[in-house]
């Protein structure tokens, strides 16, 4: 399906969706669905679930759209960003993460090793650290370095100041490169 | 100061894998979407007016409602006193005082 309507901006599209446009929503839609399903999906390592999450937040928005305030909330995407947190946070408390196997056992020592391979392994352990920590530590991870947010947008969408937000950064930073110093 | 190892785990973070989302993710969302009826959020202002809509006054009414709207405001624009009834406010209160020094 074509997008409808490129040219007009978030903030166009979101008063379009008030007044009650499906197509201002599907342009919206289109636009922005991957960039939150990679955030869910990095959080819940999961692809069912992040697309659950994303699709949940997209419906409270069509159902509701007098939620979004452009008075009250400054960008959409920041906005829109912190209601994809919420639920993912919710859906963890109500159904924890899985633990993640062990990348140690990925390689077979029978094969030839070659890079790809040693990187697959490297990612793997990396994602099982990641989930072993704390989740607002987690959640600052993928805000700052999977969606390439500054840090003042990240710890807006996490209702915290600047300092803290750098201080979850700086402690699962660490924490990583002590789990991880046999790879690192 | 960024060792080496900050910056090889920055770069590990910043190339973690996605799986991609289902091709139809997007279609799935927007046909969701035309089954869930709108919530209309409405503000007061709104509701009055809404109210006031389910009045359907014929124009006659309108033009008596507007009729006893003016002679309401002429009856109570038109002073009050007038010399009859100072007289009569005078006149009570010399019974009155008649009436004390008789007590």
């Amino acid at each position: 399906m074509a997008t409808a309507w490129p040219e007009k901006d978030d903030n166009e599209l979101l008063s379009l969706i008030q007044n009650g446009s499906s197509q201002a929503f599907s342009t919206l839609v289109e636009r922005h669905t991957e960039r939150f399903y990679r955030l869910a999906y990095r959080y819940l390592q999961s692809r069912e679930a992040a697309e659950d999450v994303v699709q949940e937040a997209f419906i409270k928005l069509w159902e509701n759209p007098g939620l979004w305030q452009p008075a009250r909330n400054s960008k959409f995407t920041t906005w829109f960003y912190r209601i994809v947190v919420n639920l993912c946070l919710d859906l963890r408390k109500r159904k924890p993460l899985a633990p993640l196997d062990d990348g140690t056992q990925l390689i077979d020592e029978r094969e030839p090793i070659d890079e790809s391979m040693i990187r697959a392994q490297e990612q793997k352990m990396l994602e099982k650290e990641i989930a072993a920590l704390p989740e607002r530590q987690r959640m600052a991870l993928n805000l700052c370095f999977g969606e390439g947010l500054t840090n003042q947008e990240a710890a807006e969408i996490m209702g915290l100041n600047l300092k803290a937000l750098q201080s979850l950064i700086m402690r699962a930073k660490t924490t990583l490169k002590t789990r991880l110093k046999s790879i690192l | 100061m960024k060792d080496e190892r900050d910056e090889k785990l920055d770069l590990w973070l910043q190339q973690r894998a996605v799986t991609p989302a289902s091709p139809d993710l997007t279609q799935r969302i927007i046909l969701q979407a035309q089954r869930v009826p709108q919530r209309k959020s409405v503000s007061l202002w709104q509701s009055v007016r809404d109210l006031f809509a389910e009045f359907h006054l014929p124009k006659p009414a309108y033009v008596l409602a507007g009729a006893l709207a003016i002679g309401l405001v002429i009856g109570f624009s038109t002073p009050q006193y007038n010399e009859t009834s100072a007289n009569d406010v005078v006149a009570a209160q010399n019974f009155l005082s008649a009436d004390e020094t008789v007590l």
